[in-house]
């Protein structure tokens, strides 16, 4: 079940203020990379909020994100609708799509999980791909950013926009810690445990399932709207079952199940992709080697091994010690 | 044009043709997941590697240096992987799985380019099986039958393995229950590694048969990779029944959809392999029961 430690709780405190002091001093680079931080960080949220607690996992986030993106940048442009409306809008239908996707996958786990939400995620993928609607590879552009002008402030301005960025990834992990606090969250937690006993408590399985995945659904969908917003350009490649891996690899790398774990690991990826990638442009190689040597040396994450080493020390060292390399 | 005979030929011996390409591919990738239960995403990379072995081979001990040595390349690349990543990750669970063979797409993408660069490679069609032949009045390339007639003969060989000898007999069981099967006597350590060589041996047959009718890249390797996913699932996981049955229907889908509905191709097959999923979620011919 979620709880915040004592330990989640600093190092939120840590990243939030961390982000924010750093919105306020970066220049324009470190706040572009800061936004790109913050998309994935919405993404992983929403990826860990099923497959670290519901133990469902996804390969189709990548394409929810993307439906997002596109629902926006459509109702925006071709509806003419202005920028808030257009997100509620947009995320309202990734989180629809979400749900029956969510139904139809619970009625398989493990590999056939991954199957069923890869095969949703590409048919999205080759949908929009194929639609003159959505200008086929040649993507779309002129998404537009909210007008805030009400209260003064300009979103087209760098800094306004990384802030805005942030806020919308603290009202994202607010909404998984709220749903995970909530009975369907125990719920989905006690199902990841043991779905027949969950089963012979009464829960309607499916339904706990696919509410769950719609609510993951809307986040990823939010995720999406702030991609289409920040670089104003939207291709079908941001629904690619690629993106759906890379946003497992940033959570298993972060820390799966932890919530906090994977913001850590938004962060470390984004940045090490943009240090490493001005070295060698064989980056990929190089976050496959990590990830193959995290996987293989079963270490929970960067955030679990610090929880890990955290809790062995503030308790009685017990018999086992973690000695896991990360 | 849907009236005429040559056209109905043409497209099902190119629905055939795609058939059998993936059918090389997927049965590898089945039988490894039906006897080991480990998913290998990475298999797309392995036949990837083939068409590499076999582009690169084909300038100095010409084609069929390459499409004789790309399998063994392959294998052996097969062999190394198993001892170092598979063995290790064979009971961690399908999400461990899915993680270590995706670092290996990445892996194997950026070696790929590291080696042989970003450029797309060709090679020529062999002497023998170049040109045309006329088939039920319609011409056809000979290298298109060839790819049929291999893919014919390893699923002829597989059955032949599979339902008439020992080893076949002792795949069987593996995948019926691997643990009884090890109860009475056989070595089913040696049978995992085994079927994993051969499956990426498949593979890099397929990669050497296919590099000459596509562009070799480094990405192919991730291209092919959904579409064979696709067969396996539809086919149902496991079963080489279930292989042969998902090419045949992913091939014909998607060619015939090309040209019949070109507006609807891509998302009927994924439109298929959904009802499949709502209606028979473990796959048409699964291997079990």
């Amino acid at each position: 079940m979620f709880t915040h430690t004592p330990l989640r709780l600093t190092t939120l405190a840590i990243i939030a203020a961390g982000s924010l002091a750093y919105a306020f001093a970066a220049g324009f680079y470190g706040l572009e990379i800061l936004a790109e931080i913050a998309i994935l960080a919405i993404l992983v949220i929403a990826l860990d909020l099923v497959a670290g607690f519901g133990g469902m996992v996804s390969l189709c986030h990548g394409a929810l994100l993307g439906v997002g993106a596109y629902a926006f940048t459509v109702a925006a442009n071709e509806a003419g609708l202005t920028a808030l409306p257009a997100m509620i809008l947009a995320v309202a239908l990734t989180s629809a799509l979400a749900f029956p996707i969510g139904a139809v996958c619970a009625r398989s786990t493990g590999i056939y999980f991954i199957m069923a939400t890869l095969a949703f995620g590409q048919m999205a993928y080759s949908f929009v791909f194929q639609s003159p609607l959505f200008g086929g590879d040649d993507g779309l552009s002129g998404a537009p950013r909210p007008d805030l002008s009400v209260v003064g402030i300009d979103l087209t301005d760098s800094r306004a926009f990384a802030v805005y960025a942030i806020l919308l990834v603290a009202l994202a992990y607010l909404v998984a810690a709220a749903t995970l606090r909530s009975g369907l969250g125990r719920s989905l937690v006690g199902l990841h445990h043991n779905e027949k006993r969950l089963r012979a408590l009464g829960l309607t399985v499916w339904r706990a399932k696919a509410t769950a995945f719609a609510i993951s659904g809307a986040l990823a969908g939010l995720a999406g709207c702030l991609a289409a917003q920040h670089t104003q350009f939207i291709s079908p490649g941001l629904l690619s079952w690629t993106v759906s891996g890379e946003a497992l690899v940033v959570v298993i790398l972060g820390g799966l199940g932890t919530l906090v774990g994977p913001l850590l690991g938004a962060i470390l990826f984004v940045v090490l992709k943009h240090e490493i990638s001005a070295i060698t442009p064989y980056w990929h190689a190089i976050v496959g080697l990590i990830l193959i040597a995290v996987v293989m040396s079963r270490a929970p994450g960067v955030f679990g091994f610090i929880e890990a080493r955290w809790t062995a020390r503030t308790r009685k060292p017990q018999g086992k010690e973690a000695t896991a390399d990360a | 044009m849907t009236t005429d005979l040559g056209f109905w030929v043409l497209q099902t011996l190119n629905a055939l043709q795609l058939s059998m390409l993936l059918f090389l591919l997927s049965v590898g990738l089945t039988v490894i997941f039906g006897l080991m239960h480990f998913v290998n995403l990475a298999h797309g990379s392995l036949y990837a590697f083939g068409a590499y072995v076999a582009a690169t081979l084909a300038g100095t001990l010409g084609y069929w240096g390459g499409f004789l040595l790309a399998p063994v390349a392959v294998a052996a690349l097969g062999a190394v992987l198993y001892y170092t990543l598979i063995r290790s990750q064979r009971r961690a669970g399908p999400m461990a799985q899915v993680l270590v063979t995706f670092g290996l797409i990445f892996v194997a993408v950026d070696a790929t380019r590291l080696v042989w660069g970003d450029l797309p490679i060709g090679i020529a069609i062999p002497a023998v099986l170049d040109g045309q032949v006329a088939l039920l009045g319609v011409q056809y390339p000979v290298y298109r039958l060839f790819i049929i007639a291999l893919g014919l003969s390893v699923l002829g060989i597989l059955t032949l393995i599979l339902t008439r000898t020992q080893i076949g007999a002792m795949i069987r069981a593996g995948v019926d229950n691997d643990q009884m099967a090890a109860c009475l006597g056989i070595n089913v350590e040696r049978m995992f590694f085994l079927v994993f060589v051969v499956g990426c041996a498949l593979a890099g047959l397929a990669g050497a048969v296919a590099a000459p009718v596509l562009s070799v890249t480094p990405d192919m390797g991730l291209q092919i990779l959904i579409p064979t996913l696709i067969v396996i699932v539809i086919g149902g996981l496991g079963s080489l029944k279930g292989a042969v049955a998902g090419s045949l229907i992913f091939g014909f889908v998607q060619t015939f959809g090309a040209v019949l509905l070109p507006t609807l191709s891509s998302v009927l097959i994924y439109a298929l392999l959904a009802a499949v999923l709502v209606t028979r979620p473990q796959g048409l011919l699964p291997a079990k029961g």
